[in-house]
């Protein structure tokens, strides 16, 4: 459909000199905390004249359809950390080259036939929905090209479908609903009924939130899964979540959906009577303002929050204000995190993008410290290490946010499906 | 039981919707033999001005008569410039191409005004509550809903049935030609019905944005749901469209409630059904 999307040519002197000023800026308020990178680009800098061939970085993402709003967010993220580089990594200019997935597998497969065939991109990034993410994993890892996943948190990546040649700088679908069914069971309800998209990555998630819970003790009244991609009248849904009578209802939903469910549990007059507990992405902050005050009171689990108070966080979610007029989202933060950890792979492999075994032994100790609070990737489910927190929509100076109650601490995916 | 009465409740106004959509697509469908895959880009399009008004000048209901005439000029104005070059028996591709690309355009145009965030319109003021039928919460403007779309058949089946220009389009359905031959300019009929057409699809965007909110892709959507509509109703009826938009709503509903899994499955499950039954759609004309 319609390709557009960022600029590729960063070279051009303008945008040059406003990056430079841009990173001089954020460098000085300490933004990057990266030493070693930073050692590596410095030796490089002699070399870069005769290596001035830039490093194409692949990026594949939904700019069109439901999900349009994620692949915006998640592009932001990682242009806003590769601008703070001046889109220099591993003693080589970096520039983007990015296509419109559409949220088909089918579109996705072409795009990156495109991208490694024909643009000759040392890597790919991005990918939201989890069928798009499984839809690729034969074709990179048949052809050996590395793709860090930015989004799509389908277990089966880190456990049976794994590849060497992926990695998620996001989640696992299990990662954040496990620890909230357990934290549910003890702090909201025993009874609980399930609303969620009908694919993979509803499945997951109400799987993770489902084991934990019912391991505690806590009984599943039932479960529903929705028409995906489109949902369309949620009323039905919210009717049949009623006849259930249950002590809390979990969900997952994300963009439209999230809106559409949210605004309906509420109008219904739901929301009054029984705590809605969710995946963090059915009230993240993109969002939020289109649901308004029917989001109040809803519990979240997810591995960052706007608010959430830690320096990187801070310096990231003004940044990024300053640069695109809106608050950040967790999509951004995993954009940006995306970027960190290209450079680190650049950087290790000293902008050689042949050295693919190379690339990928860097991955193995990536660790720093994210917006989202410590991060590191985990070698054996090739997935980040990452805290999980509970959070609440309250009213904060007159808008809608998430506050973190409650830090559950560190998840690693289990890299199996022992626990759901 | 109560929940079924509820869960009628809510197929009925989301029928309604449907239908606002559907007299608009029938109309052009049935009256200028012309398939317009762009409707739903007038329905989003509706509902987008009317969030934008709503938040310049704050009123529902201005929006609501304003937007459906601006988009039904819209509407006008494109048929005059473009669509009255693509009329012919043979030329359906030609239609379907310009009216595809239409659509894309207009996805464009919405994205770079206003995003790809999730707009959500406010429910008015007046309609912002809830009633208790049967100690079940009802949203007062789903309500309304159902009320604005009975006046709306109401409206048309008035039009249509007890006017001259009613009696010009229910004759065109059946033979253009002896319309035209009658000295009827029926290039300005034809400006006309698109215009109406438009304007009914701008109208449902309004009506439908506080409920449905707006995003990117949601022309596509409702589009599939509409096409469905007029061809189990049949083209050029307004009480295909009506009853149409019934069982659709009806099937969507309970499929929902009952089989989400399979409830979009089902909507064609139907209309499959009905197409082998009826190959003209329940209240087709039978030639034109």
């Amino acid at each position: 459909m319609i390709s557009n999307k960022p600029k590729t040519d960063f070279t051009h002197p303008i945008i040059q000199s406003y990056s430079r000023r841009k990173i001089l800026k954020l460098a000085g308020a300490g933004a990057l905390a990266y030493t070693s990178s930073l050692a590596a680009a410095c030796s490089n800098q002699s070399s870069s004249s005769t290596r001035d061939v830039p490093i194409k970085i692949g990026v594949l993402l939904p700019y069109s359809g439901i999900y349009a709003t994620l692949g915006d967010s998640i592009s932001a993220g990682l242009e806003m950390y590769l601008d703070q580089l001046g889109y220099r990594a591993g003693g080589r200019n970096v520039q983007i080259v990015a296509e419109d997935t559409e949220m088909k597998p089918d579109i996705a497969q072409q795009k990156a036939r495109k991208l490694i065939e024909q643009d000759k991109v040392d890597l790919v990034a991005g990918i939201v929905s989890t069928g798009v993410l499984y839809g690729l994993r034969e074709y990179f890892h048949n052809n050996k090209k590395l793709l860090i996943c930015a989004n799509a948190g389908g277990n089966k990546i880190s456990r049976d479908m794994k590849s060497p040649y992926i990695w998620r700088s996001s989640f696992s679908n299990w990662q954040p609903n496990w620890p909230l069914g357990l934290w549910a069971y003890n702090n909201v309800g025993n009874k609980v009924f399930m609303s969620a998209p009908d694919y993979g990555a509803g499945h997951n998630m109400v799987d993770a939130f489902a084991h934990s819970f019912q391991s505690a003790g806590g009984t599943i009244l039932g479960k529903q899964f929705t028409p995906f991609p489109s949902m369309g009248d949620p009323a039905p849904f919210i009717t049949e979540i009623r006849k259930s009578n249950p002590s809390m209802v979990f969900c997952f939903y994300s963009g439209s959906a999230a809106v559409a469910f949210v605004k309906a549990y509420d109008e219904f007059g739901l929301s009054k009577d029984i705590p809605l507990v969710c995946s963090g992405f059915a009230v993240e902050e993109d969002v939020l303002p289109a649901q308004g005050s029917a989001a109040l009171g809803a519990i979240s689990g997810l591995h960052w929050a706007l608010l959430l108070d830690n320096e990187t966080n801070r310096k990231f979610i003004d940044a990024y204000k300053d640069r695109t007029n809106v608050d950040a989202n967790v999509f951004a933060v995993q954009g940006y995190d995306t970027g960190r950890i290209i450079s680190h792979i650049l950087d290790e492999v000293q902008g050689d993008t042949s050295a693919t075994s190379r690339m990928l032994e860097s991955l193995q100790d990536v660790s720093f410290s994210s917006p989202r609070g410590p991060f590191k990737l985990d070698p054996k489910s090739q997935n980040p290490t990452q805290h999980i927190y509970v959070r609440e929509v309250k009213e904060i100076g007159g808008k809608l946010h998430n506050v973190v109650i409650e830090d559950l601490g560190e998840f690693t995916d289990p890299g199996n499906n022992s626990l759901g | 039981m109560n929940d079924l009465i509820v869960q009628s409740i809510n197929s009925i106004v989301f029928s309604m919707l449907l239908f606002i959509m559907a007299a608009g697509l029938s109309l052009i469908f049935g009256h200028m033999n012309f398939i317009n895959l762009a409707h739903g880009s007038f329905y989003v399009l509706g509902g987008y001005i009317g969030y934008t008004m709503i938040s310049k000048i704050g009123s529902y209901w201005m929006a609501l008569i304003i937007v459906p005439i601006l988009v039904g000029l819209v509407g006008a104005i494109i048929e005059f410039l473009f669509l009255r070059r693509l009329y012919g028996k043979h030329r359906h591709l030609e239609q379907v191409l310009f009216t595809i690309g239409l659509a894309l355009i207009t996805a464009d145009i919405i994205r770079s005004n206003w995003g790809t965030y999730v707009v959500t319109m406010q429910t008015p003021l007046l309609l912002d509550g809830s009633i208790s039928i049967l100690d079940s919460q009802f949203p007062l403007y789903r309500l309304a809903v159902i009320g604005i779309g009975l006046t709306i058949a109401v409206a048309l089946w008035i039009l249509m049935q007890r006017t001259r220009l009613g009696i010009i389009l229910r004759a065109g359905v059946f033979n253009r030609n002896l319309v035209s031959e009658s000295g009827i300019n029926i290039q300005a009929i034809f400006t006309g019905i698109f215009g109406l057409g438009s304007a009914l699809a701008a109208l449902a965007g309004v009506i439908g944005a506080p409920l449905h909110s707006l995003y990117p892709g949601l022309q596509f959507e409702i589009l599939v749901l509409t096409l469905a509509v007029v061809i189990v109703g049949g083209l050029g009826s307004l009480q295909g469209a009506f009853f149409g938009s019934l069982l659709i709503g009806i099937a969507d509903t309970f499929g929902k409630a009952l089989l989400p899994e399979i409830s979009l499955f089902l909507i064609f499950a139907l209309m499959a059904i009905v197409l082998l039954v009826k190959p003209r759609g329940l209240f087709g004309a039978q030639n034109s």
